[in-house]
């Protein structure tokens, strides 16, 4: 579902990340960790092309992210659920409209929006939310939103960039508990996280990064 | 995407950002009523000017003791010209008669004069486009050379005066609307670009998040659609007010404005002009978006 193959990313003359091989499969849950500045999110930005890659060669469901003309970006991001570390809510519209972009960018019909919409936020528990404002919501709770936004669609992968990072423990048991529901319905999901207790007794992949360079996996 | 969804994202990002929206719909409205009013003065300024050119005409002067017959002659040649509009034979006796009368109190200057000294006249009125000092000149020699013609007279200096001042005037009021346009269109584009700019991060998110080039434009264009047909509703209104206010407040007093003429197409072409400079400004403010 995602392979990265001696895959580089450079800033001017710093090096985000070097030589990096790896694959996630269709279906999987895994883990990216590391330290901050470790290239995480430079990583999952390479997925769904807000950065392209100096070396190397990139496919994501089947695209290969090098030879992805223009046109066909937004195709390969329709594809795609991501939860932003900055959860890039926007602010002048509602939870519910916030949601509900993910459905009207894909084109789905105004009648199953609002169902849709509002089971992805019953299960983030933020179904009383609807109506308020991201400036409203304290940070879990427009984190939790942002996941919804990811998850409506039910796109074929997510990618999470620092999901609980603002949530209390339990709220990010939940959000983990959350993420492993929609990856038992076939989701492929990838999370980045700096956050060890996330991925411990998890059963599933994780693959380490230290400055850029690929540091091994193991099993969380 | 559905037509409705744009609209309605384009009518609230309006009423959101109402005040700043106000303040583009307030400079395109300045800046179109400056630039309308600029179009309004030199259209009428060259409307009078090209008035004066209709009582201009071209007097020959005919020889002494001419018979009828030469006289028709005369006519029938200076009617072959292709300049010519029309030609009017003035008898010496009328001539005399008018001159009398337009010397009604001053009559004391022809004393002394017993016979009338002024000859016949044929009173020619030529096309409008042939009114130019080039094109009379040239006439007037060929004039000239007619068997019977005495003299010409056309007010060489009066036709060149009015000839330059009409030139003078298209040549500023064109530079003027030039100047004027250009910076309304800076000033809107500018205004609108600012609009936009705020909106960076929203079209940055929309394109993570799939959408596509159209998707994002399309709210954004009916917006500065919008923005712009409104600023150019206000600029008319502001003109109309102006117009009504010259005619009947200043024109009362300077009775030359009230025959100021207000072109019906300014109605629609002011709105038009918001419309499309809204577009533009929007175009151009989101450029192109790249993934």
């Amino acid at each position: 579902m995602i392979t990265f193959e001696n895959v580089s990313k450079f800033y001017d003359n710093q090096t985000a990340l070097r030589k990096i091989s790896f694959s996630v499969e269709r279906g999987e849950m895994a883990f990216i960790t590391g330290p901050s500045g470790s290239g995480k999110t430079t990583m999952l930005k390479l997925i769904y092309m807000a950065e392209k890659a100096d070396e190397g060669r990139i496919n994501v469901n089947d695209m290969e992210l090098s030879q992805l003309r223009e046109s066909d970006v937004p195709v390969l991001r329709k594809n795609i659920g991501i939860v932003f570390q900055d959860f890039r809510l926007l602010d002048n519209i509602n939870v519910f409209e916030n949601v509900a972009i993910a459905l009207r960018i894909r084109g789905v019909d105004e009648r199953e929006v609002k169902s849709k919409v509002f089971d992805a936020l019953k299960l983030v528990s933020l179904r009383h939310k609807t109506d308020s404002y991201p400036t409203a919501l304290s940070g879990g709770e427009q984190q939790r939103v942002a996941i919804a936004r990811a998850i409506v669609s039910e796109p074929v992968i997510i990618l999470a960039d620092e999901p609980t990072g603002n949530v209390d423990p339990d709220t990010s048991a939940g959000i983990i508990r959350t993420f492993k529901e929609i990856n038992a319905r076939g989701t492929t999901i990838l999370l980045a996280t700096h956050n060890r207790e996330l991925f411990k007794n998890s059963g599933k992949r994780v693959l380490k990064l230290d400055f850029g360079n690929f540091a091994g996996e193991e099993i969380g | 995407m559905s037509m409705s969804y744009s609209f309605r994202l384009a009518f609230q990002s309006i009423i959101r950002d109402k005040w700043v929206n106000l303040l583009a719909v307030l400079t395109i409205a300045a800046g179109l009523l400056f630039t309308a009013v600029t179009v309004l003065t030199v259209f009428n300024v060259n409307l009078i000017t090209r008035e004066i050119p209709k009582k201009f005409s071209v007097n020959v002067y005919l020889k002494e003791n001419l018979q009828k017959q030469e006289i028709d002659n005369i006519t029938a040649t200076i009617k072959k010209e292709p300049s010519v509009e029309n030609i009017k034979f003035i008898p010496k006796e009328d001539a005399w008669k008018e001159l009398k009368s337009s010397l009604k109190n001053t009559e004391y200057i022809l004393e002394g004069l017993n016979e009338n000294p002024l000859p016949d006249t044929l009173e020619i009125k030529l096309k409008k486009d042939s009114i130019n000092p080039d094109a009379v000149k040239k006439i007037s020699t060929m004039l000239k050379q007619i068997k019977g013609v005495s003299e010409i007279e056309y007010g060489e200096k009066f036709l060149s005066s009015i000839y330059s001042l009409s030139l003078g005037i298209k040549t500023i009021g064109l530079t003027l609307i030039i100047i004027m346009s250009a910076g309304t269109l800076f000033v809107c584009y500018s205004t609108v670009k600012i609009l936009f700019y705020r909106k960076n991060r929203e079209i940055e998110t929309y394109k993570f998040l799939g959408a596509t080039k159209w998707f994002i434009r399309f709210p954004f264009l009916i917006e500065g659609a919008t923005i712009g047909l409104c600023g150019g509703f206000l600029g008319l209104l502001g003109l109309l007010i102006l117009y009504y206010f010259v005619l009947l407040k200043v024109g009362s007093t300077f009775p030359i404005f009230s025959s100021f003429v207000f072109p019906l197409n300014m109605s629609y072409l002011l709105p038009a002009t918001g419309f499309v400079l809204g577009v533009i400004g929007a175009v151009i403010a989101i450029g192109r978006i790249r993934y």
